[in-house]
């Protein structure tokens, strides 16, 4: 075990920072087990899905620095093909009757279902990857976006297997709170140990210095294919976990506003660290459940305040512009929380000594 | 015959509104190495801006308008730069992407709480716009050929401003080099608005476009087009100002020739077509048609 920790370049630091960071997450999510009411547990399970999905665009974009838009994608083609596989036949029937390759008639168990579709999305990930990761800088954040739409447009316009622009429903509901807090614990291990690997270290240091980097032997291309590929599987991950959490899921859902969600949530936090993925998502979902609720026309100091629409995504947009302008490297920055614990601890402890040894002096 | 004529005149107008786009996403990255994800929202202010006056103003002829729509593009486009992007003027790449992007988000929110609704809201343009032509046996709408000749001639005197002022060089020098323009002298404020100045006419000029064509506003309505335009001045090479015509004008006559050629039933995936095909473009050609050849490390990394 050892051996293969440090075979990917990983110290004892990196195993104890990563279990630290899932028992967080596992944290959380037994607080607001213990507290929570029925519709704050519903807030916290779509928490847990987009904690998922922060994290796998970390694995991107926060390791080499390239602004990726179009994360998304993967997400819901992991969903939809989950959705299709469990689909129960009677609502087949009705919903998607034509489905093409004999699909009407297929009914999978839940676990094999997902499995498929994480490994089917993740292969999507890693051909996509092969022509991305030729471009680089702005063509390459284009190219993520057009990724979007491309999927996006085959996604509403495959009528006969997707219900196209309709909601698809009655997806057996598989995920509770306690299913989700594990997974995204899993998942944010995965990220840690990517982050702090031989090739996550590369990858970071391509995003200070693309050309040193290159120059001292790292080679980008393959490391951001690798990068693009784990982010897409932690994503189908996410994409499988949100269609067993809601059970209805249509093309809306993974386009735009969830790119500007997760986006927010790693900025804010910090996108070079893990940490900050944390951070940012627990910040960002309280923050726009707090603007749901000021949408929703709130009755505040006895008076009625008005219904106002758009306010979520305007929280969004203004923290985002916020903190690249004032605060570019997140909440977090740098350094990942039991990082900054362990070079705090290690201050104190040296000045303490000198402080001593001066006393001795005198 | 009279089918062709017709079609290449679709194509030059749609690919030259995307040219116009194109052209203004360009500008402000070849001067300042911005990517600005909310061009799009200079169409919607301008949009909004015309609905305003429409209905708080009620002008007797649409005419008056058009220019309101444009001189406001161009004032949003110098707002933008002030509020915005001036605070990361000298961030990395990345940094004003997504300050650009958490705009974009900013600005559309902004018109969906303001307007309430995101229904779209009517707004006239003068009749003209909409009328048609007969040369012959073809019928030309006046938009489409107004459309294509505005092009022309913007491209026209974007060229002159570049070649024959102090500012269109101080612009052009500053794509190579941004300090040596600042120390002959030149203020880099000056370089900036001006690039914001000219791309903000552009999106002005395409909005009034796009408006004589939907005939409405929404507070969405400048994603798709700034989307497309976007990847036409990807597939001409991002930040070659000869490169956004030329991809602007190659995207607009692959739409037409696709939705020409798809049949009915798969029409609705036209636009997964296209990007797949400028992705197979992309594959062959990395830096796009005109780019120069990126090599990882230079000046967008």
């Amino acid at each position: 075990m050892t051996a293969l920790l440090s075979q990917l370049g990983l110290g004892r630091q990196s195993l104890f920072g990563s279990l630290m960071l899932a028992a967080l997450v596992v944290l959380i999510g037994l607080i607001v087990m213990a507290v929570a009411e029925k519709a704050q547990i519903r807030v916290a399970n779509v928490f847990f899905v987009n904690l998922i999905l922060v994290f796998g665009l970390q694995i991107t974009m926060g390791n080499s620095n390239v602004a990726n838009l179009g994360h998304i994608t993967f997400t819901g083609v992991a969903a939809y093909v989950v959705g299709i596989l469990v689909l129960p036949l009677a609502i087949k029937a009705t919903g998607i009757p034509n489905a093409p390759f004999g699909l009407a008639e297929v009914l999978i168990h839940f676990v094999p279902a997902a499995m498929i579709a994480v490994v089917f999305s993740t292969a999507l990930a890693f051909i996509t990857g092969l022509v991305l990761t030729r471009q680089t800088g702005i063509a390459y954040t284009i190219a993520t976006l057009a990724l979007l739409v491309i999927v996006h447009t085959v996604l509403t316009n495959w009528v006969d297997l997707t219900r196209g622009p309709i909601a698809m429903y009655g997806i057996p509901i598989r995920a509770n709170t306690v299913s989700l807090m594990l997974i995204a614990g899993a998942c944010a291990i995965v990220a840690r140990l990517f982050r702090d690997s031989r090739w996550g270290l590369q990858l970071r240091a391509s995003g200070e210095d693309v050309l040193g980097a290159e120059a001292s032997g790292v080679s980008v291309r393959t490391l951001r294919l690798v990068a693009w590929t784990l982010s897409g599987f932690v994503l189908s991950i996410g994409g499988v976990m949100y269609a067993y959490m809601v059970g209805t899921i249509n093309p809306k859902s993974f386009y735009f506003d969830a790119v500007f969600l997760t986006l927010a949530m790693l900025i804010l936090g910090g996108m070079r660290s893990v940490s900050g993925a944390v951070v940012g998502a627990v910040i960002v979902t309280l923050g726009t459940e707090l603007m749901r609720w000021l949408e929703g026309a709130p009755v505040i100091f006895g008076g009625k305040m008005p219904q106002i629409f758009g306010l979520t995504g305007f929280f969004l947009g203004v923290v985002i512009v916020l903190f690249m302008a004032l605060r570019p490297d997140g909440l977090v920055g740098d350094e990942e929380l039991d990082e900054m614990a362990r070079r705090l601890w290690r201050e104190r402890r040296t000045k303490g000594a000198k402080e001593q040894a001066q006393e001795s002096e005198t | 015959m009279d089918y062709v004529i017709q079609q290449v005149l679709n194509a030059a107008s749609i690919g030259g509104e995307y040219a116009l786009l194109a052209l203004g996403l360009a500008i402000v990255f070849s001067v300042m190495g911005l990517v600005n994800f909310a061009h799009g929202e200079l169409i919607t202010i301008s949009g909004f801006t015309m609905y305003a006056i429409f209905i708080f103003a009620a002008p007797t002829s649409a005419w008056g308008l058009l220019p309101v729509g444009i001189i406001a593009a161009i004032a949003a486009a110098v707002v933008f730069e002030r509020v915005a992007f001036r605070p990361v003027r000298n961030a990395p790449a990345t940094t004003g992407l997504l300050t650009a992007f958490g705009l974009s988000i900013v600005v559309k929110n902004f018109f969906v709480s303001v307007v309430g609704a995101t229904r779209p809201r009517a707004v006239p343009t003068p009749d003209w716009l909409s009328s048609h032509i007969e040369i012959g046996a073809v019928h030309i709408q006046t938009l489409q050929l107004l459309e294509a000749a505005v092009t022309a001639v913007a491209l026209m005197a974007l060229l002159a401003l570049l070649r024959g002022t102090n500012i269109g060089l101080a612009m052009r020098a500053a794509a190579k080099d941004f300090n040596t323009v600042r120390l002959m002298g030149i203020r880099a404020n000056q370089v900036v608005l001006a690039a914001f100045v000219i791309s903000g006419l552009l999106a002005g000029l395409a909005a009034v476009f796009i408006m004589a064509r939907r005939g409405a506003v929404d507070p969405f309505m400048g994603f798709t087009p700034v989307l497309k335009a976007f990847v036409a001045a990807v597939l001409g090479g991002f930040g070659s100002l000869g490169g956004a015509v030329v991809g602007g004008l190659a995207l607009g006559a692959a739409e037409v020739l696709f939705q020409i050629i798809l049949p009915e039933s798969i029409a609705g995936y036209r636009d997964a077509f296209v990007f797949l095909f400028v992705g197979g473009v992309l594959i062959l050609r990395p830096q796009g048609l005109f780019g120069r050849k990126h090599q990882f490390g230079d000046k967008e990394g």
